[in-house]
């Protein structure tokens, strides 16, 4: 409940407004009016700058991105997975934890705990002063969570796409150091072609996502082939929810991509 | 002459405030929005407060080409692709539309992150507003679902492996994760169910919820007014000490504009 000191504030707030304010129309009114014209501006100018600057082609990019990309295909998975911009702060905390221990601190332990704490402000923050240099806590925990917002949110966006392209390019390299099979170099190309390597690095290349794990010596965790071709084709059935299923990649490749992994020991069979 | 125009007149007036009585007189309404024009704010508001009205400025944006995106849109999966299309090279205006839209959810969620910066550093969630501060962040996870679910509608591959993985880190969730992506999904892989699910969540459920909220927030603001700037020098609501009391008898008129000096 409320104490006396703060009911005491709001009716001399009351008070003041009512004797000392000014009517909402027109001063309040004309300083929204003026800011609401500013918003519908700057989206309609956004709208403009990014229709002119990109092309009817799926893909063909402006200054604020392609009008839109090739149309869906659950068959194709070379995809990169990126949110829009205001979700990049919980995809780049997903590079920070790791499967399968701590990825759930990433996913639900950070945003709830983050949700709490803002529901409860009001609850914890009880003190009547509102100047932010006389409420230090508040101050530092607001300049730490927008520095770490800002931080976590520029490092979404700028961080780095592995591209198939040049993936292909390193599998040469992979088959000396791991000593591969023809069928193991015969997988390594699938790997790298997939997208796998948008969430799996793999002897220092591709990118670390939504706390996926290097691949460089899965080998030499002692699975067959066939076992981790089960995996790859539905890893929901193993347990791993953020893996997507590539059962669709088919048998044939699933046992090549198995293959690949399975001598993908990190020990360096070749020369 | 002069009883012509008169009349005249007395009719012209007539035919406006005549409908305005009948309506109030039966609803209320026009003291309603009497009520809230007129009411009256601490005389040092100032730019910062605009923050929320640009933010529910923006949101109406949302509302409207919204609804003109679902009069061309179709939700499945053989024909969404193409109709974003449509909408966005061959319809008039369509990509003016279609691009305020898109860029307009942006703008929201900024501004909505910038009012609520501005309400912490102003301390307005404090007594007797922590109610609205609630509604506010349940306003802000709301418009963070509605970016979600919104993402997978141009059906393209950025729209759908970025939803993949949406659906499956909730997935990761103890308990309820599970049940949550089944949800989500309509089955065991993204599909017609998936997107109609979405398309519903983003034009029914989270707007309808998003409204509701919203009002409520609003009537809050009319009812409890909104705060002084910390920083300035005669708030509403500060202490009665002799200087202010003392200022307040020789400042005629009153003050007004940004409150003096931070």
């Amino acid at each position: 409940m409320a104490n006396e000191q703060e009911r005491a504030y709001f009716k001399r707030y009351k008070e003041d407004v009512e004797t000392r304010g000014k009517p909402f129309h027109p001063w309040a009114m004309f300083h929204d009016t003026v800011m609401s014209l500013v918003v519908v501006s700057v989206i309609v100018a956004l709208a403009c700058v990014w229709y002119f600057t990109s092309g009817e082609e799926a893909g063909e990019s402006g200054i604020l991105g392609p009008r839109y990309t090739e149309e869906a295909d659950p068959g194709t998975t070379s995809f990169i997975p990126r949110p829009d911009w205001y979700f990049f702060f919980l995809f780049y905390l997903l590079r920070i934890f790791k499967w399968p221990e701590s990825v759930v601190l990433g996913t639900v332990g950070i945003p709830t705990i983050a949700l709490i704490l803002l529901f409860a402000l009001p609850f914890m923050d009880r003190r009547r002063e509102r100047r932010i240099v006389r409420r230090p806590v508040a101050l530092v925990g607001a300049l730490l969570v927008i520095a770490s917002m800002g931080i976590l949110t520029y490092k979404g966006a700028t961080a780095e796409e592995s591209l198939a392209s040049e993936n292909v390019e390193l599998v040469d390299e992979w088959v000396q150091e791991q000593g591969l099979s023809e069928e193991g170099e015969q997988g390594a190309t699938l790997f790298a072609q997939s997208g796998c390597q948008s969430c799996h690095t793999y002897l220092g290349s591709g990118s670390a996502n939504l706390g996926a794990p290097d691949l460089s010596d899965i080998g030499a965790s002692g699975q067959s082939a066939e076992e981790l071709a089960a995996y790859v084709a539905n890893p929901a059935e193993f347990g791993n929810q953020v893996m997507p299923a590539y059962a669709s990649l088919g048998e044939e490749n699933l046992m090549l991509l198995g293959t690949f992994l399975a001598e993908s020991t990190g020990e360096g069979g070749g020369e | 002459m002069a009883r012509t125009k008169s009349k005249r007149r007395r009719q012209l007036e007539q035919v406006v405030v005549y409908p305005l009585d009948w309506v109030e007189e039966r609803s209320g309404f026009v003291g309603a929005i009497r009520y809230f024009l007129f009411r009256k704010v601490p005389h040092d508001t100032n730019w910062f407060h605009t923050l929320g009205s640009a933010t529910l400025t923006a949101f109406i944006v949302q509302l409207v080409t919204g609804v003109i995106l679902a009069f061309y849109y179709k939700p499945s999966p053989n024909e969404a692709y193409d109709s974003i299309q449509v909408i966005t090279n061959d319809l008039t205006l369509g990509w003016l539309v279609r691009g305020m839209h898109r860029w307009g959810a942006s703008v929201f969620i900024i501004l909505l992150f910038l009012h609520m910066g501005r309400v912490f550093l102003f301390g307005a969630y404090k007594y007797p507003r922590e109610l609205n501060w609630l509604l506010g962040v349940l306003i802000l996870v709301l418009a963070m679902l509605e970016g979600f679910t919104g993402y997978l509608l141009p059906w393209d591959q950025t729209a759908y492996w970025a939803t993949v993985v949406g659906i499956n880190l909730n997935a990761t969730a103890p308990f309820a994760g599970p049940f949550i992506s089944d949800f989500l999904r309509g089955g065991q892989e993204i599909g017609a169910n998936t997107l109609s699910i979405f398309y519903s969540m983003h034009m029914l459920l989270i707007p309808g919820g998003l409204i509701g909220l919203i009002t409520l927030h609003i009537y809050l603001v009319i009812r409890l007014g909104v705060t002084s700037p910390p920083w300035s020098q005669d708030p509403a609501g500060g202490e009665r000490t002799e200087v202010v009391t003392a200022k307040r008898g020789l400042v005629e008129p009153r003050p007004r504009g940004n409150g003096g000096p931070p």
